[in-house]
């Protein structure tokens, strides 16, 4: 299984770099998930689409489709790659310990 | 915001209202199985499906109403033909330009047929160059499929002149006119088509599930298939004679109405007329793209021999994130990726980068949603230089 260390913990992950048990998240495995992407430090709207991504998670089992993730969180899907380079699937998923989306976002 | 569809290349959308309103009607009223029984309303359903082919055969210069046969689709029409006019120890020459619908068949007639295939790159412009494809005719070439016009890149190829090559060896030429049905006039006759694919949900503006093939005559294609026809139930193997030989079952006949309508909806605007609407959107969406910092076009350079139909991709944003942007935030409908079609990608080196965006305009596209597409990637262009 791969594994991934960042500030010092080593994750196991998929292939593709999400958390292999969605569990362990907390707030300082996104900071560190966040390295992944190349924040250094999760500003407030970084946090704002974690969480949202994370509670929909917890509560659906699944993420959220992008019109949905947008229309909750008030910010445009370009403003959303901004603050996620590898984009709301790949990217901000990633950091809010959610299982490789497979569809939606 | 209401969407604004430029995925037209895939299919056209909307269709005209007399499309939706003849199938509606004419599937309420004659909805039954055409050509298979006496009773009035089985022969008016007939006489739909017979009139459907010779309005084809009459758009496309063909001869013989019996040599334009409904298949499901381009790809269904281009298994037929391709299955059914080569073998073993055949050589084949088609061109990078191709969709799946021809690389496909041919690759399995390669891999499991014993038939042998080569693929002619295009030029920098996005063309073929007839000559290159004569050089690699061998003593065994059976035939040549080209595409009419690329899916990908819009660029429409010398169709006449390489027919006009493939005649003088007695070589087969099936073209793929999936783009440019009902895009742009098609002459069977002048341009020295054998095998003529055309599917009927794009620019001849019916519904999907319904499309087919002239085939010339003095051209034969094997039956791959066998089955019910209508006529001579007692015969034990499948009949020879056009249009039977090539159909199968009973027919689509709410696409053939479908169908139907679309080409009269066509011919009564004309085609120069829908081109020149649809070429005037592209020249501006082209002019607009290609002032927006950080956009690259691909084979746009010059825009004679095209259709409307490009590519385009933004720097360092894939092209899926760019489609997905697009939907999103802008409500425009556009198609990324590979487009059904790799060998163009691999040549103009998109493949790298999972391909680009493609945006395919209708006749129903209008000056505001090019111009909404050019502020769209202006705004996701100057998004991505500060990411």
């Amino acid at each position: 299984m791969p594994t991934i260390e960042l500030n010092g913990t080593t994750y196991a992950v998929d292939d593709d770099g999400f958390l292999e048990d969605p569990a362990i998240w907390n707030d300082r495995v996104a900071a560190d998930l966040a390295l992944t992407e190349r924040i250094e430090t999760l500003t407030d709207d970084q946090w704002k689409v974690v969480r949202y991504l994370r509670t929909y998670y917890l509560e659906f089992g699944i993420a959220p489709m992008i019109r949905k993730l947008c229309k909750e969180t008030g910010f445009k899907l370009a403003q959303i790659y901004e603050m996620f380079p590898s984009g709301p699937a790949k990217g901000a998923c990633k950091v809010a310990g959610l299982p490789k989306p497979t569809g939606c976002v | 915001m209401s969407l604004i569809y430029l995925d037209n290349a895939a299919t056209s959308f909307p269709k005209p209202e007399d499309t939706y309103v003849f199938m509606d009607r004419f599937y309420r009223s004659h909805g039954v199985n055409p050509g298979r029984s006496g009773y009035d309303l089985c022969m008016e359903a007939g006489q739909l499906v017979d009139d459907t082919r010779k309005l084809l055969t009459a758009f496309f210069n063909g001869t013989d109403p019996n040599r334009l046969v409904f298949s499901y689709n381009s790809t269904d029409a281009l298994n037929l033909a391709l299955f059914g006019m080569i073998g073993r120890g055949d050589h084949v020459v088609t061109t990078a330009l191709e969709h799946n619908a021809v690389l496909r068949p041919l690759h399995h007639l390669s891999v499991e047929g014993g038939v042998e295939v080569e693929h002619v790159p295009f030029d920098a412009r996005g063309f073929v160059d007839p000559g290159e494809i004569a050089r690699r005719f061998k003593a065994n070439t059976r035939l040549v499929a080209v595409n009419h016009a690329s899916n990908v890149i819009g660029t429409v190829q010398p169709i006449a002149e390489i027919g006009r090559l493939c005649r003088e060896r007695d070589i087969r030429l099936v073209v793929d006119a999936s783009q440019t049905a009902g895009k742009l006039p098609i002459d069977v006759q002048a341009m020295n088509i054998d095998v003529l694919a055309f599917t009927g949900h794009k620019s001849l503006m019916g519904p999907t599930g319904i499309g087919g093939m002239y085939v010339r005559e003095g051209v034969e294609i094997r039956h791959t298939r066998a089955g019910g026809t209508g006529v001579r139930s007692a015969q034990r193997s499948h009949l020879d004679e056009y249009p039977w030989r090539l159909e199968y079952g009973t027919p689509n006949v709410v696409g053939i109405a479908g169908l139907h309508a679309g080409l009269k909806w066509i011919l009564e605007r004309g085609l120069a007329s829908i081109e020149a609407h649809e070429m005037r959107l592209l020249r501006m969406l082209v002019e607009g793209l290609r002032a927006v910092a950080g956009v690259t076009l691909y084979c746009q350079d010059d825009l004679a021999d095209h259709i409307a139909v490009m590519i385009f991709n933004i720097d360092g944003f894939e092209a899926g994130d760019t489609g997905t942007v697009l939907d999103v935030d802008h409500d425009i409908a556009c198609r990324t990726g590979l487009h059904c079609a790799p060998r163009v990608h691999e040549q103009i080196g998109t493949d790298r980068i999972h391909g680009a965006v493609r945006l395919g305009i209708g006749p129903f596209n209008t000056d505001d949603h090019i111009a909404a597409a050019i502020r769209a990637v202006r705004e996701i262009a100057a998004s991505r230089a500060r990411a």
